[in-house]
């Protein structure tokens, strides 16, 4: 139970990240014009769909740790598996989680091929359609994100389908309220559907001027820095699950 | 790339953060952004782009929410195939197989629909299609999966059903994708046909529609208007862009006597202009209703995978029936009816949908980041079986502007010769005139305006240089003015079909030019790499038998046709496809518009006119007759992994199918081995694409290594 109550701090932490990269197609979802009961159902349909992407991705990755450790771990040759597997996982994570405390330097070099994605999402968050949100929602989940990789790490780590939807569900809800809230921030500001604005929060304004956008930036960047810090956590416990004997159970 | 220009960290384009030690520079639009992470790139496209894509966005919208259905049916039933639930309650268990049915019902209606609906219209229609392949496989799927839960088992199929919609969505979506980036705009061709135009009459003006205007009629056009009637200027002064019609991109003056075009567009001035043709026979409108024709018979052409469909879902019809016979022969109607379905289950090979459209869209992809459209993933099958290839002569294989070949003088230097030439032809648009002043520019010889230059049309020009009365212009010009012609100067080298142009000054001729129109730099080793490529030449133009002889022997091209109209071009490449199958045909005029629909592939350079581009299935860059051998075997690769892709994914249909017809066949062995293929697919498409950029790094693509490297390190990690 701790351990997911972990995952979730990482994940609350995390949303700053999120704040930054993804809380823009929150905004632009911005409000209905059917009121705030719509509003709000748009935008808990989008992060629907984006916590579903990134339970799938959980069980998907869950499902292959699974047919490489085996069902059973008792074995010599499974539980070797299964530790090879987990010390694997949380070394992915140790990398992961230095680099967003900004010991690590991240990976260098653009990636290329998700270029139809970024096209696809901005039609999506111009349509009027009903179906919008939610396939916002989806595809958003498919976005390139480190924070992603991380528990995706841990939850191939966990050798099941099961444990590997509820790691990504639990980081999911993590992020949810940080997102949420900046739908409403986007209400909030009156973006409404047919006119996008651009992110409110990290846009820098004249009216704003410099120290307000530096202490907002500021107060992300911890927030990301905490993310780092249980990601390591949880980086050092799935390591540990790999190197130390069998009767220590750290969750 | 250049220094961020704060020398502090720099902070996050996107998200405001700093971007850190390895951040992601990148240029977008021309200006330099930095972003702390590929996501943020990503998200700033997104939030700055400002195309809209209506079609692809439906289809957008259809997948995601598949997706979100999709994904739900394969987690459940991942979680189902792994005993996730067997240490709980069996009631929970029980509950799944009903909760696959209610996520799999609006999955078939949301993504299902498009499909059933075609294979329908295919149906009345009396043909088969992978509309059809598709439908039969979904269905059976779903139906026999809710008859299994009905009878209380959790062997269910529907991860199958979503997989298969999901692929054959993605391939759509692809497909319109691919369709809204290479859309011809037509517009033009339709506008110009429907066109009102204000006539003058004695009594006042009137407005007709311009096919009831009559040669001799006087038109008034306003500035900024399209231009409807083929004629000459009597009064007003504009400039005009010809571009859709000539190709050059300058705005072309016209003053009284100047012939104005139909098709291009008026400038800022207001003209009377004088229909010379009638209304429905101008040249834009002749060679508009050329090429819709020739398009839309194009258009008829079937697809490959809805032919190999076709054949496939006979085959799998049969077995399903033979499978049912033997089944039900042997352990009763259950049995048979089970076994039977299971074999339209996996009849529907999945990649089928996605091979297809994964490598077109990626190859179609690779040539526009060098600057090459490519219309469509037909386009790219056609060219991957090419036989031959025509080329137009005037601007495509030839720079289509003459130059200065060479020189004669008599009693002069040639420098003073240049420099007199040079001054009489500054202000002419004439070619021959832009020639000789190219040419002195070129060897820095000044020319100061001469005064009170006289044109006459056809011949030449006569005006004062400093203190010398001089001319410029044909044989018969200095005939004309009665100067004294040295026979030394006839003796210049110029051979069939190069234009003499004579220089003279105080009463006799000091000089003689040769100009001639010379084959593009890149032209002869173009050539020789298509003609290593197996591929048949032929030329074909309109000029006289003389220059497209001379050329074709040059260029070592075998066959040579010419004197040929827009029709005419047309009909001899109809002729040559029935004869050898797929051929191209590469041009750039307006007088090409018509072949460039007719051929199997038409093939503008680009810097032709507009129209030759509408016309065009795959446009060149400017000056991109070298990048032809490169598109030729992209396309070719393309076409190979296709190929290999649909053995492939038929290999793996075949190994399903016998597994099924045996009675076999589990739901989670049949989720794998369409997972299996499909993923195969993709990472033999992905692998193919690198394969297609090594091709890249060909002699002849030179100019476009440069972005090939830069595509070649973005692409290293998909």
């Amino acid at each position: 139970m701790e351990y997911y109550l972990l995952i979730l701090l990482a994940g609350l932490a995390g949303s700053m990240h999120c704040v930054g990269m993804c809380g823009g197609f929150a905004c632009i979802l911005g409000r209905d014009g059917r009121g705030r009961l719509a509003t709000l159902a748009r935008h808990l349909v989008y992060n629907l769909g984006r916590v579903t992407s990134y339970c799938f991705m959980g069980v998907c990755v869950g499902y292959l740790g699974l047919l490489l450790v085996g069902h059973g771990g008792d074995d010599t040759w499974g539980s070797l598996a299964q530790r090879t597997l987990a010390l694997l996982s949380g070394m992915l994570m140790l990398y992961i989680g230095l680099q967003f405390l900004g010991v690590m330097p991240r990976p260098a070099g653009p990636l290329a091929g998700f270029d139809w994605l970024a096209s696809g999402l901005r039609q999506l968050t111009r349509s009027t359609r009903p179906g919008a949100p939610l396939a916002l929602g989806v595809l958003n989940g498919f976005l390139p994100c480190p924070l992603v990789y991380a528990f995706l790490a841990q939850a191939a780590g966990s050798g099941g389908p099961l444990s590997g939807l509820l790691i990504m569900a639990t980081f999911g809800l993590g992020t949810f309220p940080a997102m949420l809230a900046m739908g409403g921030i986007g209400w909030w500001t009156g973006a409404r559907r047919a006119q996008p604005v651009a992110v409110p929060v990290p846009t820098p304004t004249p009216s704003m001027g410099a120290g307000s956008l530096l202490s907002g930036a500021d107060w992300r960047q911890r927030g990301v820095q905490i993310a780092g810090g249980f990601i390591v956590l949880l980086g050092v416990v799935t390591v540990a699950r790999g190197l130390l004997p069998l009767g220590a159970h750290l969750h | 790339m250049q220094e961020h220009p704060l020398n502090a960290t720099p902070l996050c384009d996107h998200c405001r953060l700093p971007v850190g030690r390895l951040a992601h520079p990148r240029t977008l639009n021309g200006t330099d952004h930095w972003f702390c992470c590929y996501g943020c790139c990503l998200a700033y496209q997104v939030h700055q782009g400002s195309t809209e894509e209506p079609e692809a966005a439906q289809w957008l919208i259809r997948l995601g929410v598949g997706a979100f259905l999709a994904m739900n049916i394969m987690l459940f039933s991942l979680l189902l195939y792994a005993d996730a639930f067997s240490a709980s309650d069996p009631r929970v268990s029980a509950l799944v197989p009903w909760l696959l049915w209610a996520l799999a019902t609006p999955l078939l209606v949301v993504l299902g629909g498009p499909f059933l609906q075609g294979a329908w219209r295919a149906g009345r229609a009396g043909r088969m299609t992978a509309d059809t392949l598709v439908s039969v496989g979904i269905l059976a799927a779903y139906l026999y999966s809710g008859w299994r839960v009905l009878q209380g088992s959790d062997q269910v199929y529907f991860d199958t059903v979503a997989m298969v919609l999901i692929l054959f969505t993605l391939g759509r979506y692809l497909e319109a994708r691919g369709r809204l980036q290479a859309m011809r705009s037509l517009a033009p061709m339709l506008a110009a046909e429907r066109a009102e135009v204000r006539v003058s009459t004695p009594i006042g003006e009137s407005v007709r529609t311009v096919d009831r205007i009559r040669p001799g009629d006087v038109v008034v056009i306003e500035p900024g208007e399209c231009i409807a009637v083929d004629g000459e200027v009597i009064s007003g002064w504009s400039e005009c862009d010809e571009s859709i019609v000539s190709g050059q991109p300058e705005l072309q003056p016209k003053t009284p006597g100047d012939a104005v075009h139909a098709g291009s567009l008026n400038g800022s001035g207001r003209l009377r202009v004088r229909a010379s043709v009638f209304g429905n026979q101008t040249r834009w409108i002749r060679i508009s209703r050329l090429v819709r024709e020739a398009l839309g018979r194009k258009s008829l052409l079937g697809e490959t995978v809805d032919r190999v469909a076709g054949y496939f879902l006979p085959l799998v019809l049969t077995l399903a029936v033979a499978t049912f016979l033997f089944w039900a022969s042997r352990s009763g109607l259950d049995t048979a009816l089970l076994a039977s379905l299971s074999v339209l289950v996996v009849a529907c090979p999945c990649a089928l949908g996605l091979a297809g459209p994964l490598a077109s869209s990626l190859g179609i992809g690779c040539a526009a980041q060098r600057g090459v459209l490519i219309r469509g993933a037909g386009v790219l099958e056609r060219l991957g079986r090419l036989r031959g290839i025509a080329f137009d002569k005037t601007g495509t294989l030839t720079l289509g502007k003459p130059r200065v070949m060479a020189l004669r003088v008599h009693d002069c230097n040639e420098t003073r010769l240049l420099s007199i030439a040079s001054s009489l032809s500054l202000g002419s648009k004439h070619p021959a005139a832009r020639a000789v002043v190219t040419h002195a520019a070129a060897l820095e010889i000044r020319a100061d305006a001469a005064e009170g230059i006289r044109v006459r049309p056809g011949a030449g020009a006569i005006g004062r240089v400093g203190s010398v009365e001089a001319a410029i212009g044909s044989r018969a010009l200095m005939v004309s003015l009665g100067w004294f012609l040295p026979t030394a100067l006839d003796a210049i080298d110029a051979r069939n079909g190069w234009t003499r142009v004579y220089v003279g000054w105080d009463g006799r001729v000091h000089g003689c030019l040769a100009l001639a129109d010379t084959p593009r730099p890149e032209a002869a080793g173009v050539v020789s790499e298509l003609r290593a490529r197996g591929l048949d030449l032929l030329l074909l133009s309109g000029d006289g038998p003389t220059p497209v002889e001379r050329l074709a022997k040059r260029l070592d091209i075998p066959r040579w046709h010419a004197g040929l109209d827009p029709e005419g071009k047309a009909a001899f490449i109809r002729d040559w496809m029935r004869q050898c199958g797929s051929v191209a045909m590469v041009g750039d005029g307006l007088n090409d518009g018509p072949v460039l629909a007719a051929a199997s592939v038409g093939i503008a350079v680009g810097g032709g006119t507009d129209l030759a581009k509408e016309s065009a299935d795959l446009v060149l860059p400017d000056d991109g007759l070298a990048m032809l051998p490169w598109v030729l075997d992209l396309a070719r690769e393309v076409r190979r992994s296709i190929r290999a892709n649909l053995v492939w994914a038929f290999g793996y249909n075949a190994a399903a199918l016998s597994l099924a017809a045996a009675g076999l066949l589990q739901p989670v062995l049949a989720a794998a081995l369409m997972a299996g293929s499909s993923l195969v697919i993709v990472a033999r498409t992905l692998h193919g694409r690198s394969g297609a950029e090594v091709a890249a790094e060909s002699p002849g693509a030179s100019r476009a290594t440069g972005t090939a490297r830069v595509s070649r390190a973005s692409g290293a990690r998909i």
